[in-house]
């Protein structure tokens, strides 16, 4: 077993206060949104049908929640146990980023209702990259709250050992946890790569830069990188045990991994672009090309902040590295969504204040369901 | 013990990369080819030669669809969209420059292979057997992701609704079409501009027209091949070429076939998932009491 602890400490503090002000600014905005209709608080139309709330809670809050996928792959699967310590961490943040991916999804579409149609057989259209989607979402949630069950049935069992109903649960579901574990690598993959394939069916509307029959790979294999970074990005920032040795050595190496999936990323990504023969348009001085470096600065950047061991044992190159590529990371999915997206020829989108602030406030309180569940149930490990 | 843990893992990554390879390396195995043209399939012609831009057709499509006018900006009182838009599913628009004018009729073109019906996840969008796209309320979910992957940017969904419907021609199936037998805008047509009928007969009349005077027109009829096809047709004058008109020039093939091979290659019979699945609970559960001593 591992040792995590609650964190403990006061719940209200100063920091979640504010946070709280965020998100009650975006609940507001969101009782607006479904009284007077998606176009009364947002700048989504007719050209730019998905805009920051799908790309924000689908996609990158997606992608970024992937530090559970691969911290599973990793302890499970490529069976390094000593990595156990990051699991329930990254378990957590997966759990909230696709509930809230989930709870985006519903306030994004315009007939929510019909959202139940994705579980009655007579209406389920299998061919549908987007049904895939939606059913691996909402699989791969029951599966997070699965594996993050034993952290909260810890807090109720009695002390030394004796049984009780949490007790017991917990053992059976030790048990059948290869059986989760297996799910918690599968969906995401499935899941990721139906977030890249819907963008496929955009064809000619998404840019050459972007567009490639190879985009699902190239998202699972981006989501793998963007995993192992937020992993390391939140470790920093929460744990940040950084006097062991052997936890900065274990950073370092999910650093290098991540590095590597980086690298082959880049390598696909660029033989398309050639393949595509789009080369030239990334040479035109215009928004997208903009954007279009913009991603690779962030790529570049990120891997040269963590090339070479004497870096990868720096905790500071490490929290650096991981937020940089991560961001770029992040965007790529906003450039394949928004800004190489194009209905109408010249007619651009911007969110609208009320909109980012809905989608800012529904983060905010993922941040706090975050805070308030490491300091009450026993998710971190501190040695 | 090791040794065959990393073996059977490589055969696993091995078998995920070959699937996901299939379909860009042979390209057969499981490709969907685009859907074909069916003999009873209807559809419209359009041919802007005959076009006087009257918009009868507009006012006709309003009212037998019981569409709201959209005003005109400076005076607020005439019927004036200056787009396709969740009131207005059918439009005339002029293209003009210094020696040239031309009109083009914008509607849903109800393409034979829609991205639209193969994107929708709960069914909402359907390719009738008639060949009509049409849309369902009750199944809907109101995600927009037929406005977002349409190549001719048709559904409009009502943002200012506060539970909103997707409107799209559905060339009259539910109101003009069993009145009075075709569409409101091909019966309103003072001049024969736009005429309905079976695709393959308007496919065969539109060549007719080429041939006939070949000076008159571009040589192309779009739709015929456009996207896989579609069944609405469209003629141009010789002066004016599709591309002026606003219409996107797609390759031969429908997006949803190449969307829909990706898919059943990876996901045919669920049969890729479930080996994977299978091999990953085999390794976690081989794994499994290692895990805990550390
Ligand atoms: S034009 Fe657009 S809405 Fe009409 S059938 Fe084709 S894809 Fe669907
Ligand atoms: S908005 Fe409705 S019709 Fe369009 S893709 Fe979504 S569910 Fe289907
Ligand atoms: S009714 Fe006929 S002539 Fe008049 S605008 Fe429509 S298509 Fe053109």
């Amino acid at each position: 077993m591992d040792h995590a602890k609650p964190v403990g400490g006061k719940i209200f503090t100063p920091p979640i206060l504010f946070l709280s002000l965020l998100f009650l600014i975006g609940f507001y905005f969101l009782v607006v949104r479904y009284i007077y209709g998606i176009g009364s608080v947002s700048n989504l139309s007719h050209h730019q049908a998905w805009g920051v709330w799908k790309v924000m809670g689908v996609l990158v809050g997606a992608a970024l929640v992937n530090g559970g996928y691969v911290t599973a792959f990793v302890v499970y699967i490529i069976n390094k146990g000593t990595y156990h310590r990051f699991v329930r961490q990254a378990v957590l943040f997966s759990l909230l980023g696709y509930s809230f991916a989930g709870f985006s999804l519903a306030y994004d579409t315009g007939r929510y209702i019909g959202l139940l149609n994705f579980f009655i057989p007579k209406y389920m259209q299998t061919n549908s990259v987007l049904f895939e989607v939606g059913i691996c979402i909402t699989a791969y949630i029951l599966i997070l709250a699965i594996e993050i069950l034993p952290a909260i049935l810890e807090k109720f069992m009695p002390e030394g050992g004796q049984q009780n109903w949490a007790a017991s649960l917990h053992a059976y579901l030790n048990k059948i946890l290869f059986l989760t574990v297996a799910f918690g690598v599968l969906l995401p993959t499935m899941h990721q790569s139906g977030l890249g394939g819907l963008a496929f069916l955009f064809g000619q509307k998404l840019s050459p830069l972007w567009q490639t029959p190879l985009i699902s790979l190239l998202y699972v294999i981006s989501s793998i990188f963007m995993g192992f970074c937020i992993v390391i990005a939140l470790e920093c920032l929460t744990v940040a045990d950084f006097k062991s040795k052997s936890y900065v050595n274990m950073l370092g190496t999910m650093m290098k991994m991540a590095f590597y999936v980086a690298i082959l990323y880049s390598v696909i990504r660029w033989i398309e672009i050639f393949r595509n023969g789009a080369a030239g348009q990334a040479m035109e001085l215009s928004f997208e090309s903009l954007f279009f470096w913009a991603e690779w600065i962030l790529i570049v950047i990120g891997l040269y902040l963590v090339s070479g061991q004497k870096k990868l044992s720096s905790p500071k190159n490490l929290f650096l590295g991981s937020c940089v590529l991560l961001t770029g990371g992040i965007l790529y999915r906003l450039n394949t969504y928004i800004i190489g997206y194009e209905s109408v020829p010249g007619l651009t989108y911007f969110p609208s204040l009320p909109e980012l602030m809905i989608s800012i406030g529904m983060f905010a309180l993922q941040i706090i369901i975050f805070i308030t569940i490491i300091k009450i149930f026993p998710v971190i490990t501190k040695e | 013990m090791d040794i065959k843990r990393r073996s059977f893992l490589k055969g696993i990554a091995g078998a995920g990369a070959g699937v996901a390879a299939t379909p860009l390396i042979s390209g057969t195995a499981l490709a969907r080819e685009s859907y074909k043209l069916q003999d009873e399939h209807v559809g419209m012609l359009y041919d802007n030669t005959r076009c006087v831009g009257c918009k009868s057709c507009e006012v006709a499509c309003k009212r037998a669809n019981n569409l709201p006018v959209e005003p005109d900006e400076a005076l607020g009182i005439y019927d004036a969209p200056r787009d396709l838009s969740e009131k207005t599913m059918n439009i005339i628009k002029m293209y003009k420059d210094e020696d040239e004018t031309a009109y083009i009729k914008r509607q849903c073109m109800h393409c034979v292979d829609p991205s639209c019906v193969s994107g929708c996840p709960v069914s909402a969008l359907n390719k009738q057997p008639n060949g009509i796209v049409t849309w369902d309320a009750d199944a809907c979910c109101g995600c927009r992701y037929c406005e977002m992957n349409c190549p001719f940017n048709i559904p409009k969904y009502e943002y200012n609704e506060f539970y909103g419907k997707i409107v799209k021609c559905e060339m009259c199936i539910n109101t003009n079409l069993p009145k009075h037998g075709q569409p409101a805008c091909t019966e309103a047509c003072p001049n024969e501009a736009v005429i309905f009928g079976k695709t393959k007969a308007l496919l065969a009349e539109a060549k007719r027209r080429i041939k006939e005077s070949p000076h008159l027109y571009v040589n192309q009829v779009y739709g015929e091949k456009e996207g896989g096809g579609t069944s609405v047709l469209y003629l141009t004058k010789a002066a004016v070429p599709f591309s002026k008109l606003g219409l996107p020039s797609l390759p031969d093939y429908s997006q949803a076939s190449a969307s829909e091979s990706i898919q059943h290659t990876l996901y045919q019979g669920l049969i890729a998932p479930i080996v994977i699945y299978a091999g990953l609970a085999a390794i976690a559960f081989k794994n499994r009491s290692g895990d805990k001593e550390e």
